[in-house]
């Protein structure tokens, strides 16, 4: 267990800076480097859909990861003060080949890279917890 | 976590995109800016070449969906290789390898335009 966190300002250039701090979690933790691949991804696909989708255009407000792990899982807590929305019931499109263009593939992707998804509003605020298993 | 773009010419006015780096969502908009700027009606086929493609995010899925809609409307070909097993594994996530044309290496797809071209002139 060794939690780390760090605040970003909703904007899609941040995501950068959160790939950074996944990887240097990662490297310090020693976890495995088979996942880094999905889990770079997962943190890509959540972050901007906050980004895009949380707030009205030209608002700027922060958004808090957080890291953890355990023997044998990572997890990534992202919290916002955005609109309330859950991605994992409010996001309805269809996968298929006239939504490519529109969105709705990041949530696809999320649930296929990851073992668990947890929302929660807390407070006015979007908690979103993605984990994943490794051995 | 850079995007580097190179455009060569292929045959019969085509277009190689050669993509190498990160395509993401920081460096989907130069991938795109490339493509605005170099496909158009008569572009014949246009390649995407995933060698040296590390990362891939929908963000760029995006850019790739948007190209190969502006080949089909415009009757060219659009062709996807060498893809690398983790760059193969998003397209297959959202099922996206359906009806495209995907080669795993240079050979595979010049034996697929080989074939097209001799039916081109064999009047098929």
């Amino acid at each position: 267990m060794n939690k780390q966190k760090t605040t970003l300002s909703n904007a899609s250039s941040e995501n950068t800076v959160l790939s950074e701090f996944l990887l240097a979690y990662i490297d310090e933790n020693n976890i495995p480097t088979e996942i880094i691949d999905d889990l770079r991804l997962v943190a890509e696909e959540t972050f901007i859909n906050i980004c895009q989708y949380a707030y009205p255009c030209d608002v700027t407000q922060n958004i808090d990861i957080e890291i953890d792990h355990t023997h044998d899982s990572i997890s990534i807590t992202f919290t916002d003060t955005g609109f309330q929305f859950n991605p994992l019931t409010d996001n309805t499109k269809p996968m298929d080949t006239e939504n490519y263009c529109d969105g709705g593939m990041g949530i696809h992707i999320i649930r296929s890279l990851t073992d668990e998804q947890r929302y929660k509003r807390v407070e006015q605020h979007n908690v979103f917890t993605v984990t994943k298993h490794y051995t | 976590m850079s995007l580097e773009i190179t455009i060569s010419p292929e045959q019969n006015n085509g277009k190689r995109i050669s993509i190498a780096g990160s395509l993401d969502s920081n460096t989907a908009p130069q991938l795109q800016s490339s493509i605005d700027s170099e496909i158009s009606d008569s572009v014949s086929t246009a390649i995407i070449d995933f060698k040296d493609l590390d990362f891939l995010s929908s963000a760029g899925l995006r850019v790739i969906f948007k190209t190969k809609k502006i080949m089909d409307g415009s009757g060219g070909k659009f062709l996807l290789v060498n893809l690398q097993p983790q760059i193969k594994k998003v397209f297959e996530i959202i099922k996206a390898l359906d009806g495209m044309n995907v080669f795993k290496d240079q050979e595979e797809m010049d034996e697929y335009l080989t074939v097209m071209q001799n039916k081109v002139k064999d009047g098929d």
